[in-house]
Formats: structure tokens, C-alpha cells, sequence
């Protein structure tokens, strides 16, 4: 059996989490590859609601970076 | 758009005057068009030449082909070039050495050959028997050992097959030629004729093609089937030879042309041997060692005696000897006449000679050869020794009579030389020859005296190189080309020259490391036979042995890049680029040229060119960046371990007349070393100990004393007040041991892991360069001079300045000064306006509303660096799959201009509504893909991103499937997204063209000069009676001015400027509007008026705090700073006559109460203290601090002050000094630092250098909505980029409100803030963005969370009608964040482009089965 995988919401604010995960990527650093990410104009933005909606969507962590 | 870059530019000349400037610029060509460049990035991926990475310090490496940092802008790359290598240049046929040597480094072989074979047809042979002057121009010979360059060469040829190489040949002409000789130079004529589409016959009077490659190299140095292999890649392209065709009776040149050959090309060779010229030449037994070796070459065998001797030092001799080694002969002997060092032969051959058995008889000349019935016998020789140098640099062997001796022989073979034959061409018409028997022709094209017939190799130079050989083929073939289509010959054919050449420096740090040796038959093995000799490298030896290369030209123009660009960005003609000088019409100057860090490698005491682990604070910062060398990783370079001790030195490079001569204070590096230090600490943890070690600690910036505080006391970052003495490296580790004096002055020696050296700025030395080129004076320190009332200003009017090349300073102070300097260049402009600005088109939008969408998807290969990793196609036929989406294309590169023009098609023809671009990064080129969307017709908003490079191809390359199944997800989740989206409208607001300024002080009055000489109508609100503020108690400037006489002709300037209005003894009792539009009301003596403006500028200053200690307020001889001005001021004589005068420092600043420090006292005291030793010089002037802050050249002051004499006492905050005010004189009493004892001064005056406060200003802070920190200074809109405005748009900010700051910066901050409240005014409207939140009265509750939480002051109560009293939000002042969406309990407001149902639609779409 495949050893079992996160699946991973992030939730990255457009002006700095955002583009350091896009800086990673010209850095051509490795990570896995089991997170989406949702580009939010700011974690202001953040709702308990997106929390909850990843979750019931089979999300095993969410994660917010801002 | 406005905004012309010229990178690799650097400034020639400037002349003419202020607003009539002719700027000459030398631009040096990118070689990559920056247009075209999409910044994928795979010509760097293939660029062989791999350079120290200058943005990392030289801690990673880069490619010739590079983008300087990931942000670069502009973002394309370029590639770096210096002149021709010396290597290419020293290669008689110019062979691009460094080019395939690179590409044997990459094991890239047939693409070395395609390098080589673009000059010379026989990579194999050469690679065997070249003489290779260009290892003898090989700059690594400074290092160490030249490149093995021949050797690598054969390495190519013996990995790939060169007749495997697709040769490019021009369609066939009609004309023929004729070549006599198949040698080097008759094969390199036919090969390149051949290219060039002509065809020809090669007419070879021996029974095998190769000439003297065939005839006059042995086997065991050139293999036959070598030979044969390559001489079939030519005749592979058509090239006819006729085998044993000699001229001669029978063939004659006129017999080539009456057969229809268009020109004839003779390439002879040399092949008859020169003869000794002594008696028994003639004997049996005696033979040329050209005839020798032709006949072993072609027959495999020739007679050879028992005893032979050979005559002569060229490698001909040597082959002689060792093919008659092979063939069997008892005793070999060369006889030579100089010594070894002067052999022409090459070392190794001699070597191998004697390897073989062969013995060598230096100084010694034939004189005789003795004969026996006409038979070799004996030869008779003579000893030499050597005399004068001769014309060949050899010194000249001159027989030393008597000494004659006969040695015993039965075979003589002279190797003396050889020369042309020139039986079959003497008689020629038009044929000339020289004395010593070679054909003349046109040095440039080869061209004999007769029309069509050309002549070049041994034949024309005499016995010389094959590879030069080969050149002169190739040019002929050049000449015979441009003579047959009866073009000039001799037109642009002239020689690279390279004086004083610019080559990558070869530096100390470049490792040694030996020349790869190369394999070969052990001299057993080579007994009898002919096998070759070397073996040729293995593939991974002559890799490495590549990888020595020094890429002295930076770029080797492989033009494996020209491969790689999907875009043509690179091509051959933008590798042609040449540099070229452009001339640009300009009003304004600002330089900004910056700084360079000191280099510490002059200081042997740091040990910082010796020791690994002392590395600069600008290596630290790159250690700790994520993007840097070690991804983050906090790691010391010697051995890549995790450092559990570090030190910071202060103050290396600055502060220091003694070992550097920058004596001033760099301003910047006592913050940034406390930043490294807590960083370093967030990295590797608590147990990392971090110890800065400094002399003062110079925390002066806003919010700076606090961060050095929280260092200390919370971070547990340790301070030591120390210089250090000595840095000894600890035997048997990679550690350092650190001795220095402690507090108490005792030696304490300490042991790190590693050392930083806070290093300071310099301007470097172009920065100095161009300040002489364009006559802008330099301070002693090398920056701009500026003058404290016109800090941005230069020396030459016109041209302005700012950043570090105005004095050290840190980011914030350099955007201020950036602003200014703006706003200066403004002034000069203003009435040019808008009369060269460029606007976009705009087409009209389509109406979308009540669609159902119909979704577009374009899914980007990006080259390889999406379609490398994801299945772009599996991805986009995913997409076709999803609802609503109507259409979907891959596309090479989407974001090039042709992909762009055809997508705003294929939205237009298809009658898209809805547009996914799955590719790179919104953060990129999302405004991009919006100005497609808008060609076509569409709203911008319609639009969503799916970020499959940076964020999938780019970090999971590993992993090719799980990143496709993630592509197939973003895109999907990007689909659902965009098909919620609407089209939104960016509002359009006109903006008052009138400005507010609230203050009258040196930066308010400095905003409002600014304003009003940039045309626009100003209002400066003062609420006393008087302008100037606190500089109307200021006494003097550092820089030794008087500031009364600066400040009234500021006032003056003001009070007649026709457009600035003044009102004084005014407030400002309420404010309405926003940006743009903004309605306040002033009242001056109880009338109130309305102002109507579109900008405000915060000028309300500071105030001098009132001491509550040190006895203030109760004896006139304890007075302020600002009272000592004055008496200064009123010039009071009883100054000078003061016996002692004490300065106390941080007088309520760097409190507890107010952990600030004010910036300007420490100057301010120790100007005034000056100012007293100079009106009376035997004055005692002490001075009690507590770090001495005298910032960038203010430094100076600090050190005169020591050489007048004033006394420095340094104390501290839990033992501050007591003052007694006693009958004669104030006591002062205090600890001294260096003696620790206590000690009492009687003085007659006290001076306290009080703390700067801000004014209360609750109320204006509230009116505009912007904030204020604890110390109760306003907090502008970034610490480091936006410092002269607030959060809040059209809200500006400028002097002492900000931060306690000298005039020079005051002044500077009020024209910045200008300069940014213009950008605003000269748009005359403004455009909102759609992305903004909307409230929804009918749900709003009136709850007002929105209104407190929103920064940008957008969220407001309605006042009027019927939703009175719920929250609305103002879009033009909205910045979309969202905040108010999330806090909002009654869900009334919605942001759009990320409102709830959008985000949801991504959340559901996460999973596949969802949709």
C-alpha cells in the first residue's frame, strides 16, 4: 500500500506568501507536491468558513500563511 | 510605461545646462533581447560556462547566461561577455576553443564538433598532432597548467563520429575548381569551398590523399584510419580526388583551365628534404628524413641501418628516430647543434624518442659524412657551444675549433628541413616565389600574380603548422568564392585585434589543480610496431580536464542558448550585438549609483582572505536568505556545520582613518548586524550564542532602539563594547579565538565558530568616475557634496542625487532621498508635463452580463519548464472536460507577443467570456494575460490564473505524474473560480489639484515649495504666528552654516510664491473626504473656512523636550540644546569666558519611558562643544554620553571634537550623573568609563541635550485616519518603502512628526513627500481597482466593525438618507484586503474578484468527483 499523503489547503496572501512560494519555485526548491493553494488578497481575508469548507473537502490540514 | 530602461548602460558624458541637458551613454549590448525574453530560463540551463554567482557573494554559481536575482528587473536575462579568448585568438584558423572545450566539459561532443568542424574538417587529426599554440596562450598557465586543449579536441572526435556531423552545404554552383594538393590546405579549400556550394576536384600526385599528413607523420602518432575517416567527411560533400594526378609535362595549369575549372587553388606542400650541405652527402646510406618517412608511411617499411644517425632538432627528426626505433634499427642517435631547451621538437616527442630507445647528442654538428666504397661509414662531427641569441631569440652554436670527432655510423638521415618542389609551377605565368623557394601571394587572399589561381600551405609558407595550413584553405576558399561571383576579395578581411584585452580576472582563490595526463602505450608495448602511442582520455578524465577552463571570455558562444530559446530572444544576430552610444535629450540628472561593501581582504588582522569562516556581513545576508546559497540553512562555509557561536565586528571599514581611510561612521551596519544576529538566532535557535562586538552602538533609526533593546533583553543577543585585537585560528578545528579587553580592561579570549565582519559602504570606484567625468564634487568621505537646505542637490545645478551616493544611509532615508531627488528633477520639468508621456489604447468592452460563460483555457508549455515535468496535453484535454469551458489550446509560450495577439483572436472568434491561462504566476504576468482579455475586448476581471510552473513544474520535478495531477487540479479549481467571476468597473475620480500642508516648519515650508514650483496650488497651515519651527532656534548646520540667513530666504521663497497661500495662527477643526477630494475646514481666530484640496502633506513637527531632571529649571547655568542656540544666536559674550562647560546626553531619550533615541543631539553637542573650544580653546568640554550616534560624516565632527580637546565620559542609564548647582559652580558627578572611579566636575555651564517629542496630534490623527505609534509619532505607510506617506491614499508626511530628524533630512522628507503627493495630482484622475469590497445596506447591521478595522479608512457610516447609519465602503480608497468581508457578522459585504463564493468554488472543486 502507498504510504498515506496529506492532503494540504493552503491559504496564501497574495503579497508575500504568495509570491515566496513562487520565489521557491525560481529557487527550483523541492517540496511535495500535496498542497493547493488558494491565493487570498490578504489572511485579513480569511474566513472560519474556508476552514471549515477545506475540511469537509477531505482537507487533512489547512494551513494559512500572511 | 513611462519609464525607459537602459541597463548595461554607464553615462559618458553630460552636457550643456539644467533643463537643456545632452546626456551621452555607452550601452553595452545584453545579447538577449529583452523584449522577446520570456525569462524561462532554458538558455541558462545549457550554458556551459559556470561563473561564481556575484548575488551570492560567490557562494553558488551562475551561468555565463544569467538573470542576476530572481526579481531582477527587467526580467530578462543576458549573457556575459568579454573579448575574444586568447586561445581563439592565438588558433591560426580562429577555432572557438573555449566553445568546444565547454561543450567536452557538458560530455556535449557532437556539439564540440559542430564547433570545431564550423572551421577545421579534421578534428581527429588535429586533436592528435597540432602544435597548439593556443595551450601556450592558455591563461591557466598563470595558475597552474594550460588546458589540455588539443587533447580534449581528440576527445570529441573519438566519442562522436565527425562524418556522423550534418555539414551545411549551399546548393551546388556550377562552376569548378581546381585543388593541387591534398594536404591540410588543399582538404581545409575543397571542405569550405563545399560549403560554400562549390564544387571541387583534388589533384594529388602521390597514390593516397593526406599530403604530408599522410606522408610525413608516422602511424604511431597519427593512425592512418584516422586520416582516412575525415578525409571522407569531405569527399562526402561531393569533393572528387584524384589519387597520383601529378602536375607536371602532362598536366599543367593551363590544362585545369581549358578542362573548365573557374580557378585553381595549389597547395603543394613542401616535401623536399634540404640537404646538409657537407661532403658524402651522395653516399649509399645516407637519406632525407622526408623521403624516410614517406615511404614508411606509404609501404609500412624502409630500410634503416644498425647504427643510424639523425641530423636535426624538429620533430621530424624525432620522427624519424622513433619510426626507425620501430623499423628495427640497432642504435638510434640525433645529432643536434643547440641544446634541448632550444629543440623545436615538442617535449613530450623528445621524451617519447628517448623513451623509446632513442639517444640524443646535443651541441654537435655534422661535418663530414665518411664514406667507404660509397658507402656510409662514420660521420665526422664538431663540438658547439652557444653564443649570441640569433634572429629566431636562440642563441647561436659556433663550432669550437679542435674539437672534431668521428662517431661510427652505417645510415645519415637529415632532418634539417624541408621545402617546397616547384618543378611543376616554375615555369608558370604569373607565378612568383621567393628566395627561399615558396610562392608570394596576396597576404590577405592568397591570390597568386595570375587570375584565378590562389596558392597557400607549405607551399606558400614554407614548412610550417597543419592547422595553419588549414586557415589559409579556408580563406582561399573565401577568395575563390568572391572571385568567381567577381567580388572584391580583400573587403572587410582584416584581423581580430584585442589591445589591453578584458578577460574574466583570474583571482587568488582559483584551486590549483593538475592538467589531466594522458594515456599512453607503455614503450614495451610500442616495440615493432606503429600502433598510436596515446591512448586518448578517458570521457570523465577529459571532462574534468575541461572543467579547468578559466572561461577567460565569459561566454564561449557555444550558442547553445540560440537551441534552447523557444522565442528567438537569442539568436546568432543578438550574440553580434555590438556596444553602441546613445544620445538622450534630458531637463533633470539624478545619480544613484550607489555603493559597494568594503572589501576586507586589505585587513590581514581579520584574516578574511585566509580563514574560510570570517566572512562579510554581506555573505551573512545571503547565508540567511532562503533564496541564498544554502537555501536558508545556517551553515558556515568551511565545513557547511551549524555554527554554535558567531561574532559581528563593528565598524570594518568605517570609523577607521588609520588602516582604511573611510573615517566616517557607514550609518547602516550596527542595525543590520543586530538584524543578522536575531535572524540568525530565529534560524538555529536559542543555543546559538550571537556577540556583536562594537565600539558605539548606533541605533538611531525609527523604531531601532527598540529593536536593540529586544535584542539584548529578549533575544539574548550578546553586546560587547570592545575592539578587537586579535582573530587566531584554533589549531585543529575550523574555529577562531577571538582576544580582546573587556569593560574592566582586562584580555579575555573567547573561541567562534565563525566571525562576520560588519563591513561599510564606499562609493565605488566608477561611482567616483563618473562624479569626475560629469564634475559633480565629492565630500572628503567620496559622496556627493550637498548643502543641508538642498540635500538632493549636487554640486552641478541640475543634477541631483540620492541613496548611498549621497552619504551612508539605510533604505529609508535613501527613498525619502529618492523622492526628493524626484521632486527636485519635477521642479525643473514642470512645464514639460505630459508632452512625452505615452498612453495606452483602449478597446471598447464587450457586454458579457447575462452570459453563461464560456470559458477559455490555455494551458503554457512555458519551452520545457512546464512540459518538462507536467503532460500539458493530458492537462489541457482535462480542461476541455470541465463545465462550461468552451475551448482550450496549449500554447509554446504564452506570454510571447505572437501567442498574445493570437489569444485575444481566439477569444473575439470563439466569443469567449471567461479566460484560465494555467502557467507561471499572477505576480508576473497576470496584468499581462488582462491587457490580452482587454485587446479583445473583455474585462480584465474576467480572469484567473492556474500557477502551474512556479508553484508545481518548478518545485516538483521529481515527481512529473503527482504534478500533473496537480496542474489538472489548479486548473480545475481555477475553472470553477472563473466562471463566477463578473465583469467589474474601475471607478474614475477626478483629483482637486490643490495641496494642504499642516505645519510651516523647514519640511512643511520645503512639501509646499516643492508643490508650488510643480505648478501646483499649495496651502500651508501654520498654528503660530511665525514660520520656521524649531530651526528658528537652531544655531548652526553641521556643516558649519549659519541656518537663520538659509531659513528666512526659505520663508521669503514661500511667501512670494504666486501659488502658495499661508495661513497662520490657523487650525484645523475638521476634515470630510477623501482622496482627491478632501473638504476641511480651518479656523483662524474663531472664523472658520472651507479648503477644498485633493492632497495633504502632515508637516507638524516635533518639540524639544522640557527635562524633569539634572536640575533643569532651577539655575540659569542648566540650560537646553536649543537654549545654548541661542545664546549662540544673540552671539552672548559671556560664553566666551566659560572655564568648563558640561554636555549631558540621551537627556529623556533611550528611556524606558521613551525608548527612542532622537537622532540629532549627539551632533548638536558636539557641534556646540566645538563652537565653545573655538571661542575659547582652553575651555574644559566634557561631554557625558552614552553611545556616541554621529552617523555617516558627521563622524568628522566627533573626531575633531577629540583632537580640540573635548573630553568624552561615557555613563550609564542605571548610573546616570548627578548634578549639585552649587553657589560657584554647577557639579556634575559622574562615573568614569576607563578608570571606573567616580569623578566630579565643576562646571559654569550644563548643557542637556533633551529629547525631541512629538507634538500632540491625536485629533489630526483621527481627522485623516491614520495612526500613530507609542512614542506617538505618526506610522507611515512601509518602514522602509514608504516613508513619507500613510496607508491612507492622498494622506502624506514629512519632518519631526515622523521622526525626530536633522534639517538636511527635513528638508529632504518635505520634498518627498511632495514628490509622492504629485503622482498623485498629475494623474488628474484616478482609477479604482475592481477588486474592492461593497457593502450591502439591506444586511448591514451598523455593528461598525468594519469602519474600526479597516486600515485604509474606506469603511465609513453613511450620514444621509434613507441607509443612515450603515457602513459603506468607499472603492477608491479601498485596497481589497478583505478584512471587513471577514469581520462583517451579517455577511453585507462581499469583495470582489475573492468574495465567499468564489473561494468556496475553488475549495469544492479541490476534489475531481466534485464536478
Amino acid at each position: 500500500m502507498a504510504p498515506w499523503e496529506p492532503k494540504i489547503v493552503s491559504f496564501l496572501c497574495n503579497w508575500c506568501s504568495y509570491g515566496a512560494a513562487d520565489l521557491a519555485g525560481v529557487s527550483r526548491m523541492e517540496y511535495p507536491p500535496h498542497i493547493r493553494v488558494v491565493r487570498i488578497p490578504c489572511t485579513g481575508r480569511m474566513s472560519p468558513k474556508f476552514f471549515l469548507a477545506a475540511l469537509r473537502e477531505g482537507a487533512d490540514a489547512v494551513w494559512v500563511s500572511g | 510605461m513611462n519609464i525607459n530602461l537602459i541597463t548595461c548602460a554607464q553615462v559618458e558624458k553630460i552636457e550643456g545646462a539644467r533643463g537643456r541637458f545632452k546626456a551621452t551613454v555607452r550601452k553595452s549590448p545584453r545579447y538577449i533581447d529583452p523584449d522577446k525574453c520570456t525569462s524561462c530560463g532554458d538558455c541558462a540551463e545549457v550554458c556551459p560556462v559556470v561563473l561564481p554567482d556575484a548575488y551570492d557573494q560567490g557562494m553558488s554559481l551562475r551561468k555565463a547566461t544569467y538573470k542576476k536575482y530572481a526579481q531582477a528587473i527587467p526580467g530578462a536575462f543576458a549573457i556575459q561577455k568579454s573579448d575574444v579568448a586568447p586561445c581563439k585568438l592565438a588558433c591560426p584558423a580562429g577555432l572557438n576553443v573555449q566553445g568546444y572545450v565547454q561543450m567536452v566539459g557538458a560530455g556535449k561532443y557532437k556539439e564540440a564538433l559542430e564547433i570545431i568542424m564550423q572551421e577545421l574538417p579534421l578534428p581527429g587529426v588535429l586533436g592528435r598532432i597540432c602544435p597548439h599554440g593556443c595551450e601556450d596562450a592558455c591563461r591557466r598557465c598563470q595558475v597552474d597548467d594550460p588546458i589540455a586543449i588539443r587533447d580534449l579536441k581528440r576527445l570529441a572526435a573519438d566519442e562522436f563520429d565527425p562524418r556522423d556531423i550534418k555539414i551545411d552545404c549551399l546548393p551546388a554552383r556550377r562552376e569548378k575548381v581546381a585543388i593541387v594538393g591534398s594536404g591540410p590546405a588543399g582538404l581545409a579549400a575543397a571542405y569550405h569551398l563545399a560549403r560554400r556550394g562549390i564544387r571541387s576536384t583534388i589533384f594529388e600526385a602521390l597514390p593516397q590523399a593526406g599530403g604530408m599528413l599522410r606522408v610525413g607523420i608516422p602511424d604511431h602518432r597519427l593512425p592512418p584510419e584516422v586520416l582516412d575517416r575525415e578525409i571522407e567527411l569531405i569527399t562526402n560533400l561531393g569533393v572528387t580526388i584524384k589519387t597520383s594526378t601529378p602536375l607536371g609535362p602532362d598536366l599543367g595549369i593551363d590544362d585545369l583551365f581549358a578542362q573548365g575549372f573557374a580557378a585553381v587553388y595549389l597547395a603543394l606542400g613542401a616535401h623536399r628534404g634540404i640537404k646538409l650541405g657537407i661532403p658524402g652527402e651522395k653516399a649509399e646510406g645516407v637519406r632525407q628524413g622526408v623521403d624516410f618517412l614517406r615511404e614508411v608511411n606509404l609501404s609500412g617499411k624502409a630500410a634503416v641501418g644498425r647504427r643510424v644517425a639523425i641530423i636535426g632538432g624538429g620533430n621530424v627528426a624525432i620522427d624519424v628516430a622513433r619510426s626507425a626505433v620501430r623499423l628495427g634499427a640497432g642504435e638510434v642517435q640525433i645529432i643536434y647543434r643547440r641544446t634541448r631547451s632550444e629543440m623545436p621538437a615538442w617535449e613530450e616527442e623528445i621524451a617519447a624518442a628517448e623513451d623509446e630507445g632513442a639517444r640524443l647528442t646535443y651541441l654537435s654538428a655534422p661535418q663530414e659524412i665518411l664514406t667507404q666504397d660509397g658507402r656510409v661509414v662514420g660521420l665526422r662531427c664538431i663540438r658547439m657551444e652557444l653564443g649570441a641569441a640569433d634572429s629566431s631569440g636562440r642563441r647561436r652554436p659556433i663550432p669550437i675549433p679542435g674539437s672534431e670527432y668521428d662517431i661510427e655510423v652505417d645510415q645519415v638521415i637529415p632532418a634539417i628541413g624541408q621545402q617546397p618542389d616547384l618543378s611543376a609551377i616554375e615555369n608558370v605565368d604569373g607565378l612568383e616565389f621567393s628566395r627561399w623557394g615558396t610562392t608570394e601571394v596576396d597576404p590577405l587572399t592568397y591570390a597568386t600574380g595570375r587570375a584565378g589561381v590562389f596558392a597557400g600551405g607549405d607551399l606558400q609558407t614554407g614548412p610550417w603548422v597543419a592547422i595553419g595550413a588549414i586557415a589559409a584553405g579556408r580563406e582561399a576558399a573565401e577568395s575563390i568564392e568572391r572571385y568567381l561571383d567577381g567580388r572584391d576579395m580583400a573587403a572587410g578581411r582584416t584581423a581580430v585585434v584585442n589591445e589591453n584585452p578584458d578577460y574574466r580576472p583570474i583571482t587568488e582563490d582559483i584551486p590549483r589543480q593538475p592538467r589531466a595526463a594522458m594515456p599512453t602505450l607503455s614503450a614495451a608495448a610500442r616495440r615493432g610496431n606503429f600502433d598510436e602511442v596515446e591512448l586518448g582520455y578517458e570521457t570523465e578524465a577529459g571532462r574534468a580536464e575541461a572543467h579547468r577552463c578559466l572561461n577567460c571570455a565569459y561566454c564561449c558562444e557555444c550558442f547553445q542558448c540560440v537551441e534552447a530559446c523557444g522565442v528567438q530572444a537569442v539568436t546568432l544576430e543578438t550574440h553580434a550585438q555590438k556596444p553602441e552610444t546613445v544620445e538622450l535629450e534630458i531637463g533633470s540628472v539624478i545619480l544613484a549609483p550607489g555603493f559597494s561593501p568594503f572589501d576586507p581582504s586589505r585587513f590581514d588582522s581579520y584574516n578574511y582572505a585566509g580563514h574560510p569562516n570570517v566572512i562579510t556581513s554581506m555573505e551573512m545576508e545571503r547565508i540567511l536568505s532562503a533564496s541564498g546559497p544554502t537555501q536558508g540553512h545556517l551553515v558556515r562555509p568551511s565545513d557547511h556545520g551549524e555554527p554554535k557561536k558567531i561574532a559581528w565586528f563593528q565598524c570594518v571599514g568605517s570609523r577607521d582613518l588609520n588602516r582604511c581611510d573611510n573615517a566616517y561612521c557607514s550609518s547602516v551596519c550596527c542595525m543590520y548586524a543586530i538584524k543578522e544576529a536575531v535572524i540568525a538566532k530565529e534560524h538555529a535557535g536559542d543555543a546559538l550564542d550571537c556577540a556583536v562586538f562594537f565600539m558605539d552602538m548606533r541605533t538611531h533609526g525609527k523604531d531601532f532602539e527598540r529593536f536593540y533593546d529586544n535584542a539584548r533583553e529578549k533575544t539574548g543577543v550578546r553586546f560587547i563594547r570592545s575592539r578587537v585585537h586579535t582573530i587566531d585560528p584554533v589549531a585543529g578545528s575550523d574555529d577562531l579565538a577571538v582576544r580582546y579587553l573587556d569593560n574592566d580592561g582586562r584580555m579575555q579570549t573567547e573561541v567562534f565558530d565563525m566571525i562576520v565582519l560588519s563591513v561599510g559602504l564606499e562609493t565605488p570606484p566608477d561611482g567616483i568616475a563618473l562624479a569626475e567625468r560629469l564634475d559633480v564634487a565629492l565630500t572628503p568621505g567620496n559622496f556627493a557634496k550637498t548643502d543641508a537646505f538642498a540635500p538632493v542637490s549636487t554640486s552641478v545645478e541640475g543634477i541631483f542625487t540620492c541613496g548611498a551616493f549621497q552619504g551612508p544611509r539605510d533604505i529609508p532615508q535613501a527613498v525619502v532621498d529618492a523622492s526628493a531627488a524626484a521632486a527636485a528633477a519635477g521642479e525643473i520639468l514642470s512645464n514639460a508635463r505630459n508632452t512625452l508621456t505615452r498612453t495606452e489604447e483602449v478597446v471598447p468592452e464587450t457586454d458579457v452580463a447575462g452570459e453563461r460563460p464560456r470559458i477559455g483555457v490555455f494551458v503554457c508549455n512555458c519551452g520545457i519548464n512546464i512540459a518538462g515535468v507536467v503532460d500539458v496535453p493530458a492537462v489541457r484535454d482535462y480542461a476541455a472536460t470541465l463545465p462550461y469551458v468552451e475551448y482550450v489550446t496549449d500554447n509554446l509560450y504564452s506570454c510571447s507577443q505572437d501567442t498574445q495577439d493570437t489569444m485575444a483572436r481566439i477569444i473575439r472568434e470563439k466569443g469567449l467570456n471567461r479566460v484560465v491561462v494555467a502557467a507561471c504566476t499572477p505576480k508576473t504576468h497576470e496584468p499581462l494575460f488582462q491587457e490580452t482579455l482587454m485587446n479583445a475586448g473583455l474585462n480584465k476581471y474576467l480572469f484567473e490564473m492556474a500557477n502551474i510552473r512556479n508553484q508545481d513544474s518548478w518545485v516538483h520535478k521529481n515527481n512529473p505524474q503527482l504534478a500533473t495531477a496537480k496542474a489538472k487540479d489548479l486548473v480545475r479549481m481555477a475553472v470553477s473560480k472563473v466562471a463566477l467571476t463578473e465583469p467589474l468597473k474601475e471607478a474614475e475620480l477626478a483629483v482637486n489639484p490643490v495641496a494642504m500642508v499642516v505645519g510651516g516648519g523647514v519640511s512643511g515650508l520645503s512639501a509646499a515649495q516643492s508643490l508650488a514650483r510643480q505648478g501646483y496650488e499649495t496651502h500651508v497651515i501654520e498654528k503660530s504666528a511665525h514660520l520656521g519651527g524649531n530651526a528658528r532656534n537652531l544655531y548652526r548646520t553641521p556643516d558649519g552654516e549659519r541656518i537663520a540667513p538659509r531659513l528666512s530666504a526659505l520663508i521669503a521663497d514661500v511667501q512670494q510664491a504666486p501659488n502658495i497661500h499661508l495661513h497662520l495662527e490657523t487650525e484645523l477643526k475638521q476634515v470630510e473626504g477623501f482622496v482627491g477630494n478632501f473638504k476641511s475646514t480651518l479656523v483662524c481666530n474663531g472664523d472658520g473656512t472651507l479648503l477644498e484640496h485633493g492632497v495633504v502633506v502632515l508637516a507638524t513637527g516635533a518639540a524639544p523636550l522640557e527635562p524633569e531632571e539634572y536640575g533643569y529649571g532651577s539655575d540659569p547655568r542648566i540650560v537646553t540644546s536649543l537654549e545654548l542656540d541661542r545664546r549662540f544666536i544673540d552671539d552672548d559674550a559671556g560664553l566666551n569666558h566659560l572655564e568648563t562647560a558640561v554636555f549631558i546626553q540621551c537627556v529623556g531619550s533611550r528611556e524606558p519611558q521613551r525608548p527612542y533615541c532622537s537622532r540629532v543631539c549627539c551632533t548638536h553637542a558636539i557641534d556646540n562643544a566645538l563652537e565653545l573650544k573655538r571661542r575659547r580653546p582652553e575651555m574644559n568640554v566634557y561631554i557625558l554620553y552614552r553611545d556616541i550616534r554621529t552617523y555617516g560624516e558627521r563622524e568628522y565632527l566627533y573626531s575633531k571634537a577629540r583632537e580640540a580637546g573635548v573630553i568624552f565620559i561615557r555613563y550609564s542609564l542605571g548610573n546616570k550623573p548627578q548634578v549639585r548647582a552649587g553657589s560657584r559652580k554647577v557639579v556634575v558627578a559622574v562615573t568614569d568609563h576607563v578608570l571606573g572611579r567616580p569623578l566630579e566636575i565643576e562646571t559654569d555651564l550644563l548643557c542637556l541635550s533633551s529629547a525631541v517629542v512629538p507634538t500632540a496630534v491625536e485629533g489630526l490623527a483621527q481627522m485623516f485616519k491614520v495612526p500613530l505609534n507609542d512614542d506617538g509619532f505618526f506610522v507611515e505607510k512601509h518602514a522602509k518603502l514608504g516613508p513619507s506617506e500613510f496607508a491612507t491614499d492622498g494622506v502624506f508626511l514629512c519632518g519631526l512628526a515622523h521622526y525626530p530628524k536633522p534639517i538636511d533630512e527635513a528638508v529632504a522628507q518635505g520634498r518627498a513627500a511632495a514628490s509622492r503627493a504629485v503622482t498623485l495630482l498629475a494623474r488628474e484622475k484616478i482609477h479604482t481597482s475592481g477588486n474592492v469590497a461593497r457593502s450591502d445596506p439591506f444586511y448591514c447591521s451598523s455593528c461598525g466593525v468594519c469602519v474600526a478595522i479597516c486600515p485604509y479608512a474606506a469603511a465609513t457610516f453613511i450620514k444621509e438618507g434613507p441607509n443612515s447609519g450603515k457602513a459603506e465602503i468607499n472603492p477608491v480608497l479601498c485596497k481589497g484586503c478583505g478584512l471587513c468581508v471577514a469581520s462583517c457578522r451579517s455577511g453585507a459585504i462581499h469583495l470582489r474578484g475573492f468574495d465567499n463564493d468564489q473561494i468556496f468554488a475553488q475549495l469544492f472543486a479541490l476534489n475531481e468527483e466534485a464536478l
